[in-house]
């Protein structure tokens, strides 16, 4: 809809505008001068109001020569001059001048600013800056021609006046190339669109250029399990205490297989090698993840549907087999569950979301106004909250089966690595609270995600392949772990920031964490064997060494200051003791038992409110044939009593309660920032008393003349929190946001008053001008 | 963070002034109890009396209420499975109450979700498994032994109480009944507005908390209060003028009015006819950069003012303080919208309302965020115009008594870091809406005799507003939620003073009959038809800022917001002046619409301005407000800027859906209470630390 909305009202047609009323004729309109005065970094000379080629002619010669900061690897493609980025915001044609650049990484837009940069924001991104678009995180290119917006695919025929770059993590980028010298549009709008939107190979990945360029120094060795070796799972086996029933096994070894699994897997005890390498791994319940009580979530990739009658047949004796097997004793009952049919397809995740993103990625204000009025329904109409909903409620069911039925569950999937991660992560996330600490959260997406063979390369359509194949899998459980961090803030070590910085990081090619389809397609591409071998195999780097993207200061935003940490026990004690004890103290094992004698859920009653209140009691739940009192039961004794930080974590689901990340979506924004408001505000009051509470514990331990601490954090100074926006770590559009309500011309106006009293008779027509 | 907060009567100045004189002229004060007597104050020995089997903890009556009917043994439910309380369930004459089993606090104090006020319930409904659920009036009692009682309150609660079938039967139906019929008669007695003054001394508190300093509610019912807030906002050239003491000039407005200096009380009274309901304009709050905002009541349609005349109202309205700019409530909703939008919203945020995926556009259906935004969008223009410019801003309401009491306040609230602290928000709502004349009981719809017409809850707007101040800015107040949400609640509260008058004159008349207080007489003064003299009477119920009645200290506690400013407001800083005018026409008047400015003429100029009209581009009104602020683009320190935009605008959660099955619980603030917490005990340890070094 948005698209439709011509993003320029164009400079001829303003100069034009003011023609006819007298007084506006000299060059420089007095709105535009106010507006520039009006800027707090007014003095900047990289500000220009309307520009008009004069003024380009002057500007010209003051532009300094800048040069991009590149990355080992990263060469230049092309690059133009004069290229002037506009502020988004109004479609006002204000911007800077300065030079755009195209890498085999990223495109750039280079600026004064850049060059000397004075003040250092307190949040920055060491590899992506302000003004820096990875190639993969370009979402859509547009082309203005004569005020028409298209979009550009492939190769062009004309040149267009203003590109428009819409990116994933939802900036926007307007870009005029009017004063560009014709050669180097050429150059750069098809070196742009050539790079960022055509089909590439695996290999041609900043990726691989980097790796072998970087000189690797990375120690790599954080606390992040990454679940690449038999040990890995062995500990995890063993810290869950699933080691009783579960085994890892080393079948996979050399991909015999399926180079869809990993290396190594865990599967129940009593499944066979036969079995597993019988049909690639299909049919075979993979373990997740075993809750305290000893029931386990276990996942499986179904067969595919088979025309053959006899192969189907074969088929379903091999599964009625398998189930038998893992429902004898000392396994729980069984509970199965396919997701393909109990939640949203992918196709209508990606239609979702492709609609609720466009609600952000605004083009100027007018747009931005425009659809404002309408929000809740248009944001309703998108699905996506309702998606998230349904994910959080399937993950709400199945922690109820494993937490108070002792059922094992099986999630069962086409290929058991799409929703089977979602909701498997999920369940962990609210059920163990090791995976709300950043380490366990970070292992929790290595095992589910990484080597879990979640087709990352596919679903970003990093390679620009197939739009097919493309759907927001993984931000679907951000966002639904958003959704938990901010119902329960002090259970998580992380920060929403933290959630926000990670889904950026989907678009970073130099971490191949997200940059691969499965730990088959990493480990064969690894050796480095076609391209020039100086080095040995690649050496990639992990996203979870945070400190490549980040300096320790802005490391600070990560992690939750208010996070309920638990009173740490002697670390062998740990993996034992701790798991078990705090879950009882969040659902106590009497309460699971229904009381259905003289309780509160006597039928009546419940008829009752049915009658009273309408039929929402049991709507939540209702769409599977299953009987829903028992999910609705959980649900709503679990918040009835108080929230245990280190417990069962159920997230709220009920219409009013699933939210908007702000963060994410409404960063880039102007119109949604409040100064000296937001979250931020009361972070940075936390953050200063953190401070006060450390100088005291320093200042206590100094009288105890004992041994310093020394596990004093650093915590950001953020003095100035008064004048921070809410937009911050974010957005540094601080300085150009305030767009006048009034034009400034109004108070000019009146205080040119008593010419305009004698000027009446001038006037008869410019007000319809001015409207 | 010290200083603030309002707590037990010795902190409204006027109350504790006042409380001498309240029961010796009210008679039948029910004997008290003996400081160290072990029942809780202020029990009334009929209370006592109340109880047949003796068996339940004491129910703290307040003084003049009457347990009219109990049922021991009922229970509580809570939440959709949050199992039930046992305890008994009392009907007074004043509201509802459930005493839990176990003895509820050590003060005697019922916790505030036990008790519903009785105008506060909206329906009751009785339900048993043998018969259709029955909605309860007076004029149709039960028929049915009820199993399950609901509660629907106006305040978006819904309470639940189940009565187990042991022997309970004929207690369950007494009770039950007699809520029907004591809540028709409350509404009858509120009718009457003396019902509520009835006699009785609010009973000081045990542990009276010794106000912490300066900072203090100031009740505006005083000359000094007056004096006290002028001063505190330096406003040169306005002075207290006590003209209205005896409401002879305008029964509607307060005692004490702030006006130019320069204008006489003899050019003053001049002045009065001109306007709807005589509300004159007059200053509400002073910018420390020299704007100043007023508020009146639209030009009386029939007045045709004489040259001297004209000569006062020019004075009082222009006074050469720089431009005038007239701001009336045509963009923001009316009465009848607020109403439809809180009704619509109530019914939304009941449980089942609306199935879960149609939730937003439901939301959005209600129109009460619209509602919510352009109140806050049309604060946020005056404030950035009185913050930028040296002007003075009127605003302009035909009766000024609703909308105008809401912008007055959120102006503030935008731009006077004082009204953001805990005690000036009280100060603030004390005179921008109870001094000031909002019509509390017919607004908040407890009275029956009243059409339902007049019912709008533009003060439950209000604190809408605030709240999403309050959550937008969270740094910068000095009150939390959980204040906001307890005057919320404490508006249907029948024991406190505050919201049980429509003026400050019926306020000091409560003992006599009820007066028709909006009679009008166009010119010449009023007539007291009493003998009162000098101060009225006030009223011996306490104002609602009495939180230490109601709210133990722990309550009370998490009304101090631990991440607010650090200090109690200084004095307003003398800031930079804001740009002074720097045309020099006397009587230029523009008004405000649509979030851009036009010239504008007073009703009696004979000619209109002859200048066209000056437009803000058409997008503007929806804008930031960059330009109504003057050059400077980031918002001047002290003054908040919120953003209205679509995304920005919640629901508040907490105070709506409270109704829902899943209560909400604590997720707002222990964690910071928590950590200021610790951060005391780290000092105290510290202290005690250097106590015991040897020197």
């Amino acid at each position: 809809m948005r698209l439709g909305v011509a993003a320029l009202p164009g400079d001829r047609s303003f100069r034009c505008l003011p023609a006819r009323g007298k007084r506006w004729e000299l060059p420089p309109p007095p709105r535009a001068g106010a507006m520039l005065g009006g800027g707090a970094r007014a003095s900047k000379p990289s500000f220009v109001s309307y520009i008009s080629p004069e003024e380009i002619h002057i500007k010209e010669p003051i532009e300094k020569e800048v040069n991009p900061h590149l990355l080992p690897g990263e060469l230049l493609l092309c690059e133009a001059s004069t290229v002037c980025k506009y502020v988004q915001e109004d479609g006002s044609h204000r911007g800077t001048y300065g030079k755009l650049v195209c890498t085999n990484f990223k495109i750039s837009f280079l600026d004064d600013d850049s060059a000397s940069d004075d003040n250092e924001p307190q949040f920055k991104n060491k590899i992506v800056g302000e003004n820096d678009i990875t190639l993969q995180c370009v979402d859509q290119i547009y082309g203005v021609f004569d005020e028409k917006k298209k979009l550009l695919t492939g190769q062009l025929r004309k040149y267009p006046e203003t590109l428009i770059i819409y990116c994933k993590d939802l900036r926007v980028f307007n870009f005029c190339l009017r004063y560009t010298k014709e050669e180097e549009v050429k150059r750069i709008v098809s070196g742009i669109v050539h790079h960022s939107q055509t089909p590439k190979l695996l290999k041609r990945l900043f990726l691989f250029s980097y790796a072998s360029a970087a000189p690797n120094n990375t120690d790599g060795r954080n606390q992040t399990v990454m679940f690449e070796t038999l040990e890995d799972w062995r500990d995890e086996l063993e810290r869950t205490k699933g080691n009783v029933k579960y085994k890892a096994v080393t079948t996979n070894e050399g991909y015999r297989v399926s180079e869809k699994l990993p290396l190594y897997f865990v599967v129940p005890i009593c499944i066979s090698e036969e079995n597993i390498l019988k049909y690639e791994g299909r049919g075979i319940p993979i373990w997740c993840w075993s809750c305290h009580n000893g029931a386990a979530l276990l996942k499986m990739s179904s067969f595919p549907k088979e025309q053959d009658d006899s192969t189907s047949q074969m088929q379903k004796a091999f599964l009625d087999g398998i189930y038998k097997t893992i429902s004898k004793p000392p396994y729980e009952l069984l509970r199965m569950d396919d997701l393909s049919s109990s939640l949203p397809s992918l196709q209508d995740i990606q239609t979702a979301y492709t609609r609720f993103k466009q609600l952000f990625l605004i083009d100027n204000s007018m747009d931005f106004w425009a659809t404002d009025v309408k929000w809740f329904s248009l944001l309703e109409s998108t699905n996506w909250l309702e998606i998230i909903r349904k994910v959080l409620k399937k993950a709400i069911e199945v922690a109820e089966c494993l937490e108070i039925q002792h059922t094992n569950v099986l999630l069962i999937e086409e290929s058991a690595t799409d929703l089977c991660c979602v909701i498997s992560s999920l369940v962990q996330v609210m059920m163990d609270s090791y995976s709300r600490t950043k380490s366990g959260f970070q292992s929790l997406i290595q095992k589910e995600w990484v080597i879990g063979g979640h087709s990352f390369l596919d679903r970003c359509n990093h390679l620009r392949k197939s739009e097919k194949e493309e759907a927001p899998v993984f931000l679907l459980l951000l966002n639904c772990v958003w959704q938990l961090v901010q119902q329960y803030p002090p259970a998580f070590e992380f920060t929403e920031t933290y959630l926000t910085v990670l889904s950026d990081s989907l678009y970073v090619p130099i971490f191949s964490t997200f940059f691969f389809n499965s730990q088959h397609q990493r480990d064969t591409n690894k050796s480095g064997e076609s391209i020039k071998t100086q080095s040995g195999p690649f050496r990639f780097l992990t996203v979870w060494d945070w400190s490549v993207q980040f300096d320790p200061k802005a490391l600070a935003f990560l992690n939750n200051p208010l996070y309920a940490e638990k009173p740490k026990p002697d670390r062998s004690q740990r993996k034992t003791s701790r798991f078990k004890h705090q879950r009882q103290l969040s659902l106590p094992l009497t309460q699971a038992k229904p009381s259905t004698k003289r309780g509160f859920f006597r039928e009546e009653t419940d008829l009752f409110f049915k009658n009273i209140l309408g039929k929402r009691i049991g709507k939540l739940i209702n769409s599977s044939d299953e009987p829903p009192n028992s999910f609705r039961e959980f649900y709503d004794s679990w918040h009835s009593k108080p929230v245990d930080y280190h417990g069962l974590l159920l997230p709220r689901i009920d219409g009013p309660e699933i939210k908007v990340w702000a963060q994410r979506y409404l960063r880039w924004i102007p119109e949604a920032q409040l100064h000296g408001g937001g979250t931020i505000a009361t972070a940075a009051r936390i953050l200063d008393l953190m401070e006060e509470v450390q100088s005291l514990q320093v200042k206590m331990d100094e009288e105890h003349s004992q041994a310093v601490s020394g596990d004093v954090h650093s915590v950001p100074l953020l003095r100035n929190s008064a004048r921070l926006s809410s937009l911050f770590p974010f957005a540094l559009l601080q300085r150009q946001s305030v767009k006048p309500a009034l034009p400034t011309s109004t108070w000019k106006d009146l205080e040119d008053e008593d010419d305009l009293v004698k000027r009446d008779d001038e006037f008869v027509d410019l007000s319809g001008d001015m409207l | 963070m010290a200083g603030q907060g309002c707590q037990g009567r010795a902190g409204c100045r006027s109350a504790g002034r006042d409380a001498g004189a309240g029961p010796g002229a009210r008679g039948s004060f029910p004997g008290r109890s003996g400081p160290g007597a072990p029942g809780p104050p202020g029990q009334s020995p009929c209370a006592m009396s109340g109880a047949p089997g003796g068996r339940r903890p004491p129910f703290p009556a307040l003084p003049g209420e009457r347990v009219l009917e109990e049922a021991a043994g009922a229970r509580r439910r809570r939440g959709n499975g949050g199992g039930s309380v046992p305890g008994t369930l009392l009907c007074t004459n004043r509201r509802l109450a459930f005493v839990p089993g176990q003895a509820p606090g050590s003060r005697g104090l019922l916790r505030p979700e036990d008790e519903v006020a009785l105008p506060c319930i909206h329906k009751l409904v009785a339900a048993s498994s043998f018969s259709k659920p029955k909605v309860l009036t007076a004029a149709s009692t039960l028929k049915f032994i009820p199993e399950e009682l609901a509660v629907f309150c106006r305040d978006f609660r819904l309470l639940r109480f189940s009565f187990p079938e042991n022997g309970l039967a004929p207690q369950a139906f007494r009770v039950a009944n007699a809520i029907a019929q004591a809540r028709e008669a409350a509404a009858r007695l509120g009718d009457a507005a003396d019902g509520w003054a009835s006699p009785g001394e609010a009973v000081p508190e045990e542990e009276e908390e010794e106000d912490e300093g300066s900072s203090t509610t100031l009740l505006f019912e005083s000359l000094r209060d007056w004096e006290e807030e002028l001063q505190r906002l330096g406003a040169a050239g306005w002075r207290v003028s006590a003209v209205n003491e005896r409401f002879d000039m305008a029964p509607s407005l307060p005692q004490y009015l702030w006006v130019p200096s320069g204008l006489l009380d003899h050019d003053l009274k001049r002045t009065f006819g001109h306007f709807q309901e005589r509300r004159v304009p007059r200053l509400c709050w002073h910018h420390p950069g020299g704007g100043h905002l007023l508020r009146a009541a639209s030009f009386h349609p029939a007045s045709e003012p004489g040259s001297e005349d004209v000569r006062c109202l020019e004075e009082l309205l222009l006074g050469g303080r720089g431009p005038c700019v007239l701001a009336d409530t045509a963009e923001l909703p009316t009465l009848a919208d607020i109403q439809l939008a809180h009704l619509r919203l109530r019914a939304l945020c009941l449980p089942g309302a609306v199935a879960e995926e149609k939730w937003l556009s439901a939301l959005e259906g209600t129109r009460w965020l619209d509602h919510v935004r352009s109140c806050l969008r049309k604060a946020a223009e005056v404030a950035s115009l009185l913050a930028g410019k040296r002007c003075s801003v009127i605003l302009q309401e035909p009766s000024d008594r609703d909308l105008n009491c809401l912008l007055a306040s959120l102006v503030q609230l935008l731009g006077d870091p004082h009204a953001r602290s805990l005690p000036g928000f009280q100060s603030l709502v004390q005179r921008e809406w109870v001094a000031a004349g909002h019509p509390f009981p017919r607004r908040l719809g407890l009275l029956c005799q009243d059409s339902p017409r007049e019912e709008a809850p533009v003060f439950l707007l209000f604190l809408d507003c605030t709240w999403q101040l309050l959550w937008q800015f969270p740094a910068h107040f000095g009150f939390t939620e959980a204040f906001l949400l307890a005057l919320h609640d404490s508006s249907f509260s029948p024991d406190c003073s505050t919201f049980r008058f429509s003026c400050q004159r019926q306020r000091g008349r409560s003992s006599l009959p009820r007066l028709p207080s909006q009679t009008y007489r166009p010119m010449g003064g009023w007539q007291e038809p009493g003998g009162h003299r000098g101060h009225p009477n006030p009223c011996s119920f306490p104002p609602v800022w009495a939180w230490g009645r109601r709210y133990s200290r722990q309550q009370r506690e998490q009304f101090r917001n631990p991440a607010g400013p650090p200090g109690p407001a200084g004095p307003p800083t003398p800031s930079t002046p804001a740009e002074p005018c720097p045309w020099g026409e006397p009587r230029l008047v523009l008004a405000l619409a649509k979030g851009s400015l036009c010239p504008h003429s007073l009703p009696w100029w004979s000619r209109p301005p002859q200048r066209p009209p000056l437009w803000g581009s058409p997008s503007g009104s929806q804008g930031t407000l960059g330009g109504l602020l003057g050059t400077s683009c980031q918002p001047p320190p002290g003054l908040l800027l919120p953003c209205t935009a679509g995304p920005c605008v919640r629901l508040w959660h907490r105070c709506y859906l409270r109704g829902l099955p899943q209560e909400q619980r604590g997720r707002l603030a222990p964690s910071l209470a928590g950590l200021t917490e610790e951060l005391q005990l780290l000092q105290e340890r510290l202290r005690a630390w250097n106590l015991r070094r040897p020197h």
